[in-house]
């Protein structure tokens, strides 16, 4: 897209229960517009044009890109269908937000990054917590140098709410990834923008709280070693009990001082029969702002998030999941140089 | 036994410029009416208890010779509170526990964290199964400011957390990996496997110091078990008070110096097990151990199983 008064049009691939959120955003941002809806369920697919003013709908890319001369896809897809998908919108020569991770493993996010790169076409994966106000606040509070140079981070994302129920696909590591991949990224992914520095290490130890014959681990606890000195300690949770329990928690500490973000930080409680629970924050929505950071690198601005930072993430990922294996730090250089 | 105990102070050693006996323990016998503190000019330790009469010695003497001073103490038929660390190496650590057990005095290590009145309600929810069966601890025991002490933090204020940890779940530490901070001397990230799959994650460190300094800047730990979750802040209860002059913490019942010696005379006086004793400065001591030789491999440490 090179023009400001014509919008870009975009498909929405995968209509999954975050597609609606994508196109949600797009509807919002005047520099979009949502050309149609791809999903290889054409029930799905047609409950999706239909919920979005009847957009055309496919159940084949290759035929969406082709009819509707898309500028760009968000892609919602499961993990392992990412890589592939990327090639194939990079070769049609449309820009690309995809949702995270970029790939389930390090080769297809090399193969996505090369694609893009070749194209000269935006690649953008969908962390979504760099758009988010709490993110945002941290990223500043660091920024700014009141803390020094950081030393030590905690980012914990706890909950109790695992996926449905077994024909999730989520909850098959062969096509999430594994939870390190699916959800762990987005903490993964955090924790280095946030500390600016180069991931060394990753010592991950996983459970599978909700029942033992997951074959994810529904919590997991991630600490990274950068480069610099650093140290961040990353827990994700589906894990916890009760079911209702839903906490966001930061730390940050460095040579200038001490940042905290309890969980209570953002908004008001309530309490009630069923305990106490956090109000509706109210702040920015994240994935307009998200949508905005795209648009923005469709016209020609640095993205918010690179193919790099998706890759990076991924290698990371895939640490902690070797970690959790073997018992050992792993080194991220190691998982990069193996796919190389 | 009962009345007042006749307590010496022995050393105002600690680790680096630390003088625990003159700052710490001495008020806190004082204010304490279980307790009168009694002194002597004598020059070593077996004349100054038959000089005067003590009951129970407070120990303070520097760490290289402490170990020695508490086994000395107790050959004299007296109690002892000993500051931490109660003995700088396993071995000696080891020779005070069986010295203990022979006389069947009362030998605790100052571990007084483990008595705040936070963490003694959240051992007893837990005990009491409020929240299942835990299967994970994340702990901070980050201090705002102060002088650092020479031999690194991990060292000097180490043990407090991993005391806790081991207070609150009861789990013995199988195996440990630690990470350095920025400055390996100021932090440390502790990452330890307890017995029966629990696992805790320890941050220890000293911030250079902020405005609030000094004081605790975090100490808190958040439990998760099969049925719920505790979060235990362990610098509570307190009244936050802020003036034109700054902010404090304000609290009227006895901190967790207070609460020790109150244990401290409880088994004394009633002849029951102390809960805390050398035993358990040997355990922490073991985890802090691992996590230096951890800190130099790069990886995690096994303990011996026969440690555990």
């Amino acid at each position: 897209m090179e023009s400001h008064s014509v919008p870009a049009r975009v498909l929405v691939v995968g209509t999954g229960f975050i597609a609606a959120q994508h196109a949600a955003a797009i509807h919002a941002e005047p520099r979009l517009e949502l050309a149609g809806v791809v999903d290889i369920d054409p029930g799905r697919a047609a409950a999706a044009s239909r919920a979005n003013g009847g957009v055309p709908w496919f159940t084949d890319l290759g035929a969406a890109l082709a009819e509707t001369g898309a500028d760009g896809c968000v892609v919602c897809t499961p993990n392992d269908t990412h890589a592939d998908i990327a090639v194939q919108v990079a070769a049609a020569g449309a820009h690309l937000l995809i949702e995270k991770p970029l790939a389930t493993d390090v080769a297809g996010a090399r193969r996505a990054v090369t694609a893009f790169a070749r194209a000269g076409r935006v690649l953008m994966p969908a962390h979504s917590h760099r758009h988010y106000d709490y993110a945002l606040a941290v990223r500043e509070a660091i920024g700014s140098g009141d803390l020094g140079a950081v030393d030590l981070v905690r980012l914990s994302i706890l909950g109790g709410w695992i996926w449905p129920d077994w024909r999730g696909w989520m909850l098959d590591p062969a096509r999430s990834g594994g939870h390190a991949l699916h959800n762990g990224v987005h903490l993964l992914d955090l924790v280095t923008w946030w500390t600016g520095d180069t991931p060394e290490t990753v010592y991950a130890r996983g459970r599978r709280r909700t029942a033992p014959e997951l074959g994810i681990h529904d919590y997991l606890e991630m600490t990274v070693g950068f480069a610099g000195g650093a140290v961040a300690v990353c827990e994700m949770s589906r894990g916890h009990a009760p079911t209702s329990y839903a906490r966001r928690d930061v730390l940050v500490t460095g040579t200038g001082g001490i940042l905290t973000l309890p969980w209570d930080a953002e908004a008001g409680t309530v309490t009630d029969e069923s305990g106490t629970a956090l109000l509706p924050p109210g702040g920015t929505d994240g994935f307009a702002t998200q949508i905005a950071a795209w648009a923005d690198a469709l016209t020609g601005a640095p993205p918010a998030v690179t193919g790099a930072d998706g890759l990076l993430a991924v290698a990371m990922g895939v640490a902690a999941e070797r970690s959790i294996a073997d018992g050992r730090p792993v080194r991220v250089a190691d998982v990069l140089e193996e796919a190389a | 036994m009962s009345g007042a105990l006749r307590t010496l102070p022995w050393g105002s050693g600690g680790l680096g410029t630390q003088d625990h006996q003159r700052d710490m323990y001495l008020p806190a016998f004082r204010g304490h009416p279980g307790f009168t503190v009694v002194e002597t000019a004598a020059g070593d330790l077996t004349t100054a208890i038959a000089e005067t009469g003590a009951q129970v010695v407070s120990v303070c003497a520097p760490p290289e010779e402490r170990a020695a001073r508490i086994v000395e103490a107790l050959r004299a038929g007296c109690h002892v509170l000993a500051d931490k660390p109660l003995a700088l190496d396993v071995a000696d650590a080891e020779r005070v526990a069986a010295v203990a057990r022979e006389t069947g005095l009362v030998c605790m290590p100052a571990h007084h964290h483990r008595f705040g009145a936070a963490v003694q309600a959240a051992r007893g929810a837990l005990a009491a199964g409020r929240i299942g069966l835990p299967w994970n601890v994340q702990a901070d025991f980050l201090v705002d400011g102060g002088d650092p002490c020479p031999q690194g933090e991990l060292v000097n204020f180490g043990l407090y957390p991993v005391d806790v940890v081991l207070a609150l779940t009861g789990q013995a530490v199988e195996r440990v990996h630690a990470l350095p901070g920025r400055d390996p001397a100021r932090s440390t990230l502790l990452l330890l496997d307890h017995e029966h799959g629990l696992t805790s994650t320890i941050t220890v460190g000293r911030l250079h110091g902020t405005a609030a300094a000094p004081g605790m800047a975090l100490h808190r730990y958040r439990v998760s078990g099969s049925g719920g979750v505790m979060d235990v802040d362990a610098t509570r209860p307190g009244a936050t008070v802020r003036t034109a002059s700054g902010t404090r913490t304000a609290w009227h019942g006895p901190g967790t110096v207070g609460r020790m010696l109150t244990a401290l005379h409880a088994a004394i006086v009633t002849g029951r097990p102390p809960e805390v004793g050398p035993g358990d400065a040997l355990a922490a001591l073991r985890v802090t151990d691992a996590a230096t030789r951890s800190l130099t491999l790069g990886t995690p440490v096994s303990l011996d199983p026969s440690e555990v």
